[in-house]
């Protein structure tokens, strides 16, 4: 492969040798991997598995398939490609595409990004399925599927919008991409990583053997973004093409909690006590906005710590009032670069107002997010039969050979 | 005309917002497809990481941050570069007794520079990747005292690509940034 470097000037302090003896310098290689290669590759291959599982589960109502491809996307995404980049992290990429004007992504990252959401809103969560590594893994090692109670699940699974509020406010800040930082599962996939981070991997393994995918139900940032589009996804999954003869298997079987059980609302309100609740709404939802965007508002500055400038001029500012002896080396480094403390905090200024605008955004997202958990708990609808909640839905089939309708039209041979 | 609306199937309804829904959603992905796509820039976009040789100071930061056990960085030696010099300030360290092999004068602490002995009064240093565990100690001392052939570089085999790279995030002088893959190594020479 042909070598492309770009090369720089150093310094001279001893003139280069004169050498009698014919000596010639040896070749030094400096070899790059197709990489290009291998990202269009990976995006092929995503495409293809998650087709493969959207045929499986909507036509056919088979597992298997999703067996295999959780199989072969744990040895080729997770083993083989170490994991990286993931649609799960492309989200912090995406962000900051959208806001920054210098920032260009590349194309691979944003299919990365884009096409698990066009499938989910065609096929529902297909990606989720078997096709992502971290759910791929822990649906292999699920066993047990231990229901939580839905006062715990209803709290839990707000912290995946909360995560990606965060992950969002501090990729467009340019401060850190903290999915990645901190992923739980890259570490087991690349045998080997931070101490801490491989831990919580192992137990949220451990946890996946009793309760079905704690990371995806309870963490993913990304999972949280498909199951909006996975609410109005046009084709989804049935578990039967039979009549539901409401034998409460299927909702056994589910790992995720994602089918609902038969519910009689007694209760019926009357169409002016119905006005009168959305009208509280339409109150009570800016209210909440506007005290979410208040408080975040005013935390943002305790946010914009994470960012490495901002660290940076705290640091600087506190040495110039109390020179320390011992220098760190982010001092050294400073003081050693023709860079002016008031240059510094001219930057520093600029972060801490995006962190100010951006955090009030997020801040009113969050608290849009809690409301929203608070209504939808209080909404009660009556539901005849057992029903897929399409929002948590993963497509995992485990429900299909429980149902017992499936299986009449199959030749019984005792 | 009022009593036809109050009896609207609450099904017909939603399936009246889920189309509502679908309509905003596939329009979400289109603009999100339009506004992204004037940034995608396929041969300029930054690709690989690389550290800029002149930013770099050699803290030795490389050594720990990286998310590998053996860090992606590795020394690099410009050979066109090397002065070729029997006393290199980073083969020996300051204040030796003796210019000899031995393991207390050498400032490699995992022995990855070997030298061999070219002609009078030149040596040939070289760097046993294999070994390099990217202190830049070496590359200190290089740089303090010689021409500055000795570098510290991310080799591009080794390094996962990380979304995020936790090196630069811990780099104190901002040295790693990505470079277009046309520009794949920032090699001095």
């Amino acid at each position: 492969m042909k070598i492309l470097v770009q090369t720089i000037q150093a310094i001279n302090r001893f003139p280069k040798p004169d050498f009698e003896s014919g000596y010639a310098y040896p070749e030094q290689d400096y070899t790059i991997p197709n990489e290009a290669l291998w990202a269009y590759i990976d995006i092929a291959i995503l495409v293809l598995l998650m087709s493969f599982v959207a045929w499986a589960v909507i036509k056919k109502q088979i597992r298997w398939p999703v067996i295999l491809t959780s199989v072969f996307s744990i040895v080729y995404f997770g083993f083989f490609r170490d994991g990286c980049v993931c649609s799960i992290g492309a989200v912090q990429n995406m962000a900051l595409t959208l806001t920054s004007s210098s920032y260009t992504i590349p194309l691979f990252v944003l299919l990365l990004f884009i096409l698990p959401i066009i499938f989910t809103l065609f096929f529902g969560r297909v990606f989720c399925a078997g096709v992502c590594p971290f759910g791929a893994l822990q649906d292999l090692v699920n066993i047990k599927n231990y229901k939580l109670s839905k006062a715990v699940t209803s709290v839990l699974s707000i912290f995946p919008w909360i995560y990606l509020g965060f992950a969002v406010l501090f990729a467009v800040t340019n401060s850190r991409f903290i999915i990645c930082r901190f992923d739980p599962f890259v570490g087991i996939f690349r045998l080997g990583g931070e101490f801490s981070l491989l831990l919580f991997g192992i137990m949220l393994l451990i946890f996946s053997i009793f309760t079905g995918r704690p990371f995806c139900r309870f963490i993913c940032p990304y999972g949280a973004i498909l199951s909006l589009f996975s609410r109005i996804s046009f084709l989804r999954v049935k578990i039967t093409e039979k009549e539901c003869i409401n034998c409460q298997l299927c909702h056994n079987a589910c790992p995720v909690d994602a089918i609902r059980p038969p519910y009689e609302n007694k209760v019926k309100e009357s169409r002016s006590e119905g006005v009168k609740r959305i009208l509280r709404y339409m109150v009570f939802l800016p209210l909440m906005a506007i005290v979410g965007a208040a408080v975040m508002y005013m935390l943002s500055d305790k946010f914009s710590k994470v960012n490495k400038e901002v660290q940076l001029y705290d640091t600087v500012v506190q040495n110039e009032a109390q020179p320390q002896a011992v220098q760190s080396l982010e001092l050294q480094a400073f003081y050693s670069r023709e860079r002016t403390i008031e240059e510094l905090a001219v930057q520093v200024a600029v972060i801490k107002k995006e962190f100010r605008i951006y955090s009030g955004i997020i801040g009113a997202f969050f608290s849009l997010v809690i409301a929203l958990t608070l209504i939808n708990l209080s909404v009660k609808r009556t539901r005849k039969l057992y029903e897929i909640d399409d929002a948590n839905c993963v497509s995992c089939g485990k429900c299909f050979k429980y149902c017992p309708q499936n299986k009449i039209s199959e030749p019984r041979f005792s | 005309m009022i009593n036809k609306r109050s009896k609207a199937n609450p099904e017909e309804r939603r399936e009246f917002l889920k189309t509502c829904g679908q309509m905003i959603a596939g329009g979400t992905i289109l603009a999100l497809f339009g506004v992204s796509f004037r940034k995608i820039t396929t041969k300029e976009t930054a690709y690989f990481w690389q550290i800029n040789p002149q930013k770099c100071t050699f803290c030795g930061r490389c050594q720990t941050n990286c998310v590998l056990p053996m860090s992606a960085v590795k020394c690099i030696h410009a050979l066109k570069v090397c002065g070729y010099c029997d006393l290199c300030g980073g083969y020996y360290r300051t204040n030796v007794k003796e210019l000899n092999t031995a393991a207390e004068n050498l400032m490699c602490p995992t022995g990855a520079i070997q030298r061999k002995f070219i002609e009078e009064p030149y040596f040939e240093y070289a760097i046993n990747e294999a070994l390099c565990n990217a202190c830049g100690k070496c590359a200190k001392g290089c740089n303090a005292f010689g021409n500055g052939s000795l570098y510290l570089q991310i080799k591009q085999e080794l390094c996962k690509g990380c979304n995020e790279c936790q090196i630069a995030k811990a780099c104190p002088s901002d040295a790693i940034r990505r470079v277009p893959v046309s520009e794949a190594y920032d090699l001095k020479s």
